[in-house]
């Protein structure tokens, strides 16, 4: 379902590391109910495009202007050995201002995370921190949500979840944005960019059997 | 005002839990003190040895298995309260920033560190007193906690610096044991009594903690000026590493991330760095 007006939009953003110019002026728009993808090669700018939307890297140039609540899934699992998944979701719920936190646990209960409440991070695996670390990035219900490679470390089921959430929540009205060095399953998604040398450029999507088989661009 | 409460109560205890679980810390402190006090007391012969104390301008005579002790008790306590700092904050640094993105208010996270940072000083201060007064008993036992408290404070404070700006754990460590070791020996009583050294000694960060602990040893007065010395240091390198915590947690959308649906349809700008930064 696609809805009118644009949430998120980049106009010639530009971001260089001193002499290397990684982002050499993407523009995008972003409306709410629409799932984009952008994939590209390890280093192309896609993790340094998102750190610029969601404001924790400057850019050198260009605009960004985002309207509505902002969710974002960052590439690392950004979380506290020392605590556990519980306190983390409290630590979040101050954060975003929640009064309760039965999406937090309606997530859980959706990625099969729900037992590890209690767990130290420590303790647990690689897939389910990404869990938590997804999450975190949902669980206030944005209207713009930033993922960055966002299933890695799932396993195949978890996967497969994972895209039917963000078909539900594309759904609602959420406006979706994927970030990936693979090009799978691109025929869940509304659109695909293609970040290459800097520029951002719109890809066919595969659809049917091939993407289901998880042939890339 | 009641969201930053409780944000800062909730941070608080979650610090506190934090710094309950280094494990490492725990045992050095509950078992290695004692040891190490016993160690400084046994091993020091009963003499009696001169201190140049500032506060009275002149020159007192301490028991050598008193100042000892209270040297060991102000490297250790520095030691481990700036390790569990520098620890803490290098290791939380990445969640806190995702936290302050998420809208968690960075003066909530502040005031939680420093909190946990006075409490941890306090009771190691505290505990390490205990402890010397099992083996003598000083005219102000009270003033005694309080340089211990100073010294833990002041290196809790460059842990939280040095977190700011070093990447390895080992780099801290090393940085904290070397500054503390220069800090303490260099106030031993060969040194301190010299004139021409005193003035260069009382550049050092553990230099108010040093005078009053031993001038609660034997003398009545209270060491106002040191106090507020170390204190002072405390101050100044905890806010330093609090400044570059809230650099590196600024957000560069022109308003912080919003929690709720915006009252209007207004978008949030992201700015842009004229000058290109580093990876």
């Amino acid at each position: 379902m696609r809805r009118n007006g644009t949430v998120l939009r980049m106009r010639d953003v530009r971001k260089s590391y001193r002499r290397r110019q990684v982002l050499r002026g993407v523009t995008m728009d972003l409306s709410p109910g629409q799932l984009v993808g952008v994939v590209g090669e390890n280093g192309a700018g896609k993790s340094t495009l998102l750190r610029i939307l969601v404001g924790d890297l400057a850019m050198d140039s260009g605009a960004v202007e985002c309207r509505g609540v902002l969710g974002y899934c960052p590439q690392e699992t950004v979380l506290h050995d020392a605590f556990t998944v519980e306190q983390h979701l409290r630590f979040f719920q101050m954060a975003y201002g929640l009064d309760s936190l039965q999406r937090a646990y309606e997530l859980l209960g959706i990625l099969r995370c729900a037992d590890y409440l209690h767990a130290r991070l420590r303790t647990l695996s690689g897939g389910t921190r990404q869990k938590l670390n997804l999450t975190l990035a949902l669980m206030h219900e944005p209207q713009v949500l930033l993922l960055d490679e966002p299933y890695q470390g799932f396993d195949w089921e978890t996967y497969l979840r994972f895209w039917e959430l963000a078909a539900a929540l594309r759904d609602q009205g959420c406006a979706i944005l994927v970030v990936s060095h693979l090009a799978y399953d691109t025929a869940r998604l509304d659109c695909l960019y293609r970040l290459d040398a800097g520029t951002l450029t719109e890809a066919e999507r595969v659809t049917g059997d091939a993407a289901n088989t998880g042939l890339t661009l | 005002m009641k969201r930053r409460w409780s944000c800062y109560i909730t941070a608080t205890r979650f610090a506190l839990i934090e710094q309950a679980r280094n494990r490492l810390a725990l045992v050095i402190l509950v078992f290695f003190i004692p040891l190490q006090l016993l160690l400084a007391y046994r091993a020091t012969g009963a003499n009696q040895v001169p201190f140049y104390v500032r506060a009275v301008g002149r020159s007192i005579t301490v028991d050598a298995r008193s100042l000892g002790q209270i040297t060991i008790a102000l490297q250790a306590n520095a030691l481990i309260v700036g390790f569990t700092m520098f620890i803490a904050t290098a290791r939380s640094a990445p969640f806190d920033r995702r936290l302050a993105q998420a809208g968690y208010p960075r003066l909530s996270l502040v005031l939680a560190k420093v909190t946990s940072l006075m409490l941890a000083a306090a009771a190691v201060a505290v505990y390490t007193t205990a402890w010397m007064r099992l083996y003598w008993l000083p005219q102000q036992p009270v003033l005694l906690a309080a340089g211990v408290f100073i010294a833990a404070l002041v290196y809790g404070g460059i842990g939280i610096l040095l977190a700011a700006v070093l990447r390895s754990e080992l780099a801290g460590m090393f940085l904290l044991i070397m500054t503390s070791i220069i800090d303490i020996a260099l106030q031993n009583p060969v040194l301190n009594m010299a004139g021409a050294a005193r003035s260069l000694l009382s550049m050092l960060p553990a230099y108010g903690a040093m005078q009053s602990a031993i001038t609660s040893v034997g003398l009545h007065l209270v060491p106002w000026s040191y106090l507020a010395l170390g204190l002072c240091w405390a101050t100044g390198t905890a806010a330093l590493g609090i400044t570059a915590f809230v650099v590196r947690t600024r957000s560069h959308r022109a308003t912080a991330p919003s929690t709720h649906p915006p009252a209007t349809d207004e978008a949030v700008p992201v700015l842009a760095d004229p000058a290109p930064t580093t990876q």
